[in-house]
């Protein structure tokens, strides 16, 4: 099979011409070195990793498709649900300890809900577990809900922290950890939902979607690109919110003592 | 152990109370194995050094500190049978500053019944918080005035009003009159007597100078309790 075949009749990048798009890397290299920006170690790591991450991803999706059991379509789910588990983590650093299974039961209830109502009831894929389909959108499902835990888990802890006296005059009249909380869990949702709203309303006026951009590419009708598109820009929204509610609302009581006292920074382990 | 006539029975009650905090060299002892006990219709003042451990005593008996050890009771009930959130509405803390939440005044005055603890109690009217305003002297204070926009001796007397309102049998109050001007102080003091004056008691933590409201004076000093000459 060869690489033309493979991008259904397009013009295809050889590999030759795949190593030359290094040259992009080279020139922003020599600004960095030139402006001393001190990440030319991390620009060339991060080449690396690019050439090798999306080649092995290539590979691995030729592999699943080819495949096309459903056992390796839902490992592929799993290990991207605890990949961006841990991802989440490291981004919210004021989040108390132990949040992993918070992270990864909202990444997993969302990754799931949200895929397969697309690939089910939008798409319609058969069988139910298409590689070729449950697998790119659950990578944009979770891509985007862990963009949204992540902000989300982050601004919550923060509000808290700074309401403290706000909520202790709370606690002191004999308000819940949710009475107390609630503010802030509102504002990491808004936080959260903040991206998708914004990409919603500059799609097709200040950008072409990625998605979009790929199917024109690979000859895709524009039409029924667009279609496909608004679709993953909705499902994304969904995407963020049902995972930042879930993340958020399994997490926040952690700050708080059994007796609901809110544990500010003085008074936690 | 601070006075208790026999014949009635301790509004709150302390018995060997104490706190720990984390410093910098270990533990360090905030509060000593503490009894305090505190009668229905009196004022008690805790007064003692910045850093003694006064708030520390207030956030303890409020049950809003985690880690506190000891035996509370409330007129006579041990706290382990006592709901916390029920006890933080029988026990009332009010924080020295920041205690009110953005939104009006009158917002905040109903803030108590929109928690669940209070579901079914019922709500003062807007013609009862009106005259509540008024008896402190807040007649230009419109309950529909953003709490941003009041001066610190307003917002503190709207904060303890607030907490009044709610009837607790204890109220815990923290530094209430400090950096307020005379007027405001003497109307926080007044309408704390007032509370005592129907029956609740309240321990305050005040700086050292007296305003003459307070039934007995406590010193706090190196985790210890002490009376004072009454004021």
């Amino acid at each position: 099979m060869t690489a033309v075949q493979l991008a259904g009749g397009v013009v295809a990048i050889g590999w030759p011409q795949l190593l030359l798009a290094s040259g992009f890397v080279l020139v922003t290299g020599a600004i960095a070195l030139w402006m001393q920006l001190g990440v030319t170690k991390d620009l060339a790591i991060a080449t690396v990793r690019t050439y090798v991450q999306l080649l092995a991803l290539g590979l691995v999706l030729r592999w699943a498709f080819a495949a096309d059991r459903w056992w390796w379509v839902v490992g592929i789910l799993a290990i991207m649900t605890v990949a961006a588990a841990r991802i989440i983590l490291k981004r919210a650093p004021d989040a108390p300890s132990g949040l992993f299974l918070a992270a990864v039961t909202s990444m997993a209830v969302t990754g799931i809900t949200v895929t397969f109502a697309v690939t089910g009831l939008v798409i319609g894929a058969d069988p139910w577990y298409s590689p070729r389909y449950v697998i790119p959108i659950a990578g944009m499902v979770l891509g985007n809900s862990m963009t949204g835990i992540a902000l989300s888990l982050e601004r919550v802890f923060a509000d808290l922290d700074a309401r403290k006296d706000e909520i202790r005059a709370m606690t002191a009249l004999g308000a819940s950890p949710w009475e107390a909380a609630h503010p802030s869990v509102r504002a990491a949702l808004r936080a959260g939902l903040i991206p998708a709203i914004n990409s919603m309303a500059a799609a097709g006026i200040v950008f072409i979607p990625g998605m979009m951009t790929g199917q024109i590419l690979a000859g895709a009708d524009p039409l029924e690109a667009t279609k496909y598109q608004i679709v993953v820009m909705l499902m994304v929204a969904a995407a963020e919110i049902v995972g930042a509610a879930l993340a958020v609302l399994m997490s926040y009581r952690r700050r708080f003592s059994a007796d609901g006292v809110f544990l500010e920074k003085g008074l936690r382990e | 152990m601070a006075g208790m006539p026999p014949h009635t029975q301790p509004a709150l009650e302390a018995r060997h109370l104490t706190v720990d905090r984390r410093a910098d060299a270990g533990l360090l002892r905030v509060l000593d194995a503490i009894d305090l006990a505190v009668e229905p219709g009196t004022l008690t003042d805790v007064v003692g050094p910045s850093g003694a451990g006064k708030t520390t005593l207030l956030l303890a008996l409020a049950r809003l500190l985690p880690g506190a050890a000891g035996e509370l009771l409330l007129a006579g009930e041990p706290a382990f049978a006592i709901d916390p959130r029920v006890w933080r509405v029988r026990v009332a803390y009010l924080p020295q500053r920041s205690a009110l939440v953005p939104g009006t005044v009158g917002h905040n005055l109903t803030l108590p019944w929109r928690l669940k603890v209070r579901a079914g109690g019922e709500r003062p009217g807007d013609g009862a918080l009106r005259a509540a305003l008024d008896r402190v002297h807040l007649t230009d204070v419109s309950l529909d005035r953003e709490v941003s926009r009041l001066s610190e001796g307003q917002a503190a007397r709207v904060a303890l009003l607030r907490t009044v309102l709610t009837r607790p049998a204890v109220l815990l109050l923290d530094e209430p009159d400090a950096s307020l001007d005379e007027e405001s102080a003497e109307q926080v003091g007044l309408l704390t007597r007032e509370f005592v004056d129907v029956g609740g008691a309240v321990v305050r933590v005040r700086h050292l100078r007296s305003d003459g409201h307070a039934d007995r004076r406590l010193r706090l000093v190196a985790g210890a309790l002490t009376d004072e000459a009454r004021s």
